[in-house]
């Protein structure tokens, strides 16, 4: 059985061990400059209302004591995961899993696609089999643990570009008409962005760019000019939009794919007890894996499901690597009436949200419909009798005049949030 | 062979698109920012604080006099130079960045001289125990609208005034609320003479601690701040007030509510046309949206809605003082609440999407 045989190829480790110190370092220095930047107070503690990620509405963030405790143990898991073998490798990729994923989850405002890359690599790097040192030669693992890694990554890009395959992207060069002209201050490039041509250009070497850079990177003959190219975007996108350190989480984790001239050889194949799926708990992890590659490449596709622009009504937008794919803000005004008096009072939301909240929740639905649900709550224990909630909605997408996403008449106390079709989401039509 | 082929293939699209279109070393529209910046600067930011400063020192002077001599003359100089400075003030109070910005415990120049209202019992107790202290929390007991409190009698009695100032500890807090004005106004002016113009023109970008992002984020805050809370607080109109609470008005006790708020609004219209007070118009954000993509679209939209703010506020009697109006008749005041709410997403949301001013220090990649 073919499938056999190419579980129980191995290949050099060496490719693994540089992919998992790039990547351990990067983590452990953007937790650290997380924490510098006193973000913890800003994103965790100082907001008094958190927007929840659907079905985790029960994670709060923990005192500021334990969360800044749990990003220092988060920064030493992930130079564990660089460089650590054995069990300590093991306890320390789960750590990074678990409490990576668990600041991620303690407000939906931060949600990236890279924080979610991030979350999805650290799982991945918990269930392979415990690793060789870094850096040592000769050393090997099961092929199919690199191959992983390789596919999760063009998965990513694959489906990023497919993404960028629409009208406003490639005809209109829309976002980056908006985007570019604003950094016309960069040094050296920077007056190149009020050229015309160059959102045309950025749009379609973008979109060309992520549809096809894992097979330049797979392909042994392009590898060395299609990194060139890896660094180059990534660090373009990261003078351009503020995301981190992401571009250096993207420039590290590419790696994966040189063989640094060890693979060449011929590794004998692996004895049965070392393919990494001998064995009942094995079995579980190849089941487990079979069903998360299922999941990532079928779970973007979601929003075909619903009706309306996914672009306005973001149904199905997360978790499918759309990435910087459109210039939107709105403006949102909330009502809260008082059922017995009918009085109804108009919300400051900088009362409750600090700007970066404001500015997410304004364009989402679903965290339109939370806060509306969190003010109901609120004023009702400041006496206001069942309080009703409606909310004015003025949503710009990419420089097109504002207009509003949601019915302006109704009770968003009766709405619930879920996968069902939010049927209060206005149509976007052009 | 094989290797140039695909390095070939790999440029191809880049290729064929220079191929295509003959743009390729076409100049697409572009704004100077630091045109923009220097206008505000030299005709709008710093004749502001100039006048700020010279209005402020006038009132410091009136209050020195009516202090030492407290005549029914003395305080109705005071309060001419009182409403001088306030409006004065009007032009002033969108710029709270740079040396008017929060620094350490300092707030914003606009929550240090210009919170309200006023907290009287505070007030009062600072006067009986003769202990003022303009470095605490208590921002709601110094400031323009303390020293309005002092001056001014609901019922413009003036013989009730005088009579209150025969405390000698009220005459030392009204002189050292006046005072501490000064000090702060003398500050920022200090700074925008000196090194701050040019750092303020000089930082020309658009992310968050730009000049034109701290420009923009405070002008649209001081526009909200009229709508919250010049408008909106005292006509009741926050979720859980049961009624009108007209007396957290602006200017309460002096009843120049209205006359404060034309000058706020056109405060905020100079900035919008990059206008200065004086009607001579140069670059501001209008001429910045009329550069990118869709921004002709949003200026005859916002200056469509802008007309129906203005004619709202119009529409506002100038008699009795806007207490008086939530009180009895709101109708009028409440109209213009309504349409500076509508107003808004003009210049919020729509105006910095557009231009990519950049709002918060993390950006989320999901918009």
């Amino acid at each position: 059985m073919p499938l056999r045989r190419y579980f129980q190829q191995n290949t050099s480790a060496y490719p693994l061990g540089v992919f998992r110190f790039a990547f351990g370092v990067v983590m452990a220095f953007g937790t650290l400059r997380f924490v510098y930047l006193g973000w913890i107070e800003d994103h965790y503690v100082n907001p008094v209302f958190h927007f929840k990620y659907w079905g985790f509405a029960w994670i709060s963030p923990f005192s500021v004591e334990v969360l800044y405790l749990l990003h220092f143990i988060m920064a030493a898991a992930a130079l564990g995961v660089a460089l650590a073998t054995g069990w300590l490798y093991r306890l320390s990729a789960v750590l990074l899993f678990l409490i990576f994923t668990y600041t991620e989850l303690i407000d939906l405002t931060y949600y990236l696609n890279h924080y979610y890359f991030v979350s999805v690599i650290s799982l991945l790097l918990c269930l392979i089999p415990a690793p060789p040192p870094p850096f040592k030669k000769e050393q090997q693992v099961p092929r199919w643990v690199i191959d992983m890694f390789k596919l999760q990554i063009s998965i990513v890009y694959v489906y990023a570009g497919l993404a960028k395959i629409n009208y406003d992207w490639l005809v209109l060069a829309l976002p980056l008409k908006i985007w570019l002209p604003a950094h016309d201050q960069m040094p050296l490039i920077g007056a190149m962005f009020t050229w015309k041509i160059t959102p045309y250009l950025f749009s379609w070497f973008g979109m060309l760019y992520d549809c096809t850079i894992p097979f330049w990177l797979m392909w042994r003959r392009t590898r060395p000019l299609a990194y060139l190219a890896v660094i180059v975007f990534h660090v373009l996108v990261g003078l351009l939009f503020q995301i981190g350190i992401f571009p250096l989480v993207m420039i590290g984790a590419t790696l994966i794919f040189f063989d640094f001239e060890y693979t060449k050889k011929h590794y004998p194949s692996l004895p049965r007890t070392l393919t990494g799926f001998q064995g009942l708990l094995s079995q579980l992890r190849l089941a487990f894996l079979v069903l998360f590659f299922l999941f990532q490449l079928l779970f973007p596709w979601r929003y075909v499901l619903y009706k309306g622009d996914i672009f306005w009504t973001e149904e199905g937008y997360r978790y499918a690597w759309r990435v910087m794919l459109m210039e939107k803000a709105g403006t949102a005004t909330f009502y809260v009436k008082d059922t017995k008096t009918g009085r109804e009072g108009v919300v400051d939301n900088s009362e409750f949200l600090n700007p970066h909240q404001e500015k997410q929740m304004a364009m989402q639905p679903d965290m339109i419909l939370q806060f509306a649900h969190f003010l109901a709550k609120h004023y009702a224990q400041e006496g206001v009798h069942a309080p009703q909630v409606r909310a004015e909605v003025y949503v710009t997408l990419n420089a097109r005049p504002s207009r509003l996403l949601i019915d302006p008449n109704v009770d968003l106390t009766k709405e619930r949030d879920g996968f069902a079709p939010k049927k209060w989401i206005l149509h976007y039509e052009d | 062979m094989k290797k140039r082929f695909s390095y070939v293939f790999l440029c191809i699209g880049v290729f064929t698109l220079l191929g295509c279109t003959d743009a390729g070393t076409e100049i697409g529209s572009s704004f100077e920012r630091r045109q923009m910046l220097e206008n505000m600067a030299q005709n709008l930011i710093v004749p502001a604080y100039q006048d700020l400063q010279r209005s402020v020192n006038n009132l410091k002077t009136s209050a020195d006099n009516f202090a030492q001599n407290p005549t029914g003359r003395n305080l109705t100089d005071l309060q001419t130079a009182w409403e001088e400075a306030y409006i004065q003030w009007q032009y002033a109070n969108a710029y709270n960045f740079g040396p008017a910005g929060e620094e350490g415990i300092r707030k914003g120049l606009i929550e240090e001289i210009g919170t309200f209202p006023v907290s009287t019992t505070k007030i009062e107790n600072t006067i009986t125990n003769n202990n003022a202290n303009f470095n605490d929390f208590n921002r709601d007991a110094r400031g323009f609208l303390t020293l309005e409190y002092l001056i001014f009698d609901l019922n413009n009695d003036d013989a009730a005034i005088l009579s209150k100032f025969s405390s000698q500890n009220r005459k030392v807090f009204l002189q050292a609320v006046a005072s501490d004005i000064k000090t702060r106004v003398d500050a920022v002016v200090a700074a925008w003479n000196t090194s701050y113009r040019e750092q303020f023109v000089s930082n020309t970008g658009t992310d968050v601690g730009s000049s034109t992002a701290q420009l923009y984020n405070e002008f649209v805050k001081s526009f909200e701040s009229i709508k919250n809370f010049k408008a909106g607080l005292p006509l009741g109109r926050r979720p859980g007030q049961l009624q009108a609470e007209p007396t957290r008005v602006e200017a309460y006790y002096s009843g120049k509510s209205r006359q404060m708020m034309v000058e706020h609004l056109k405060a905020i219209e100079n900035i919008w046309y990059g206008r200065s007070k004086s009607g001579q118009d140069g670059v501001g954000f209008k001429e910045y949206l009329a550069s990118v993509e869709g921004g002709a679209a949003l200026i005859t939209a916002t200056e469509a809605q802008w007309a129906v703010v203005m004619n709202s506020l119009n529409a506002v009697p100038q008699t009795p003082r806007i207490a008086i109006q939530i009180q009895n008749t709101p109708a009028a005041f409440d109209n213009l609440h309504t349409e500076l709410q509508r107003h808004t997403r003009f210049f919020k949301s729509d105006m910095s999407s557009l231009l990519g001013i950049a709002i918060t220090f993390s950006s989320g990649d999901g918009d």
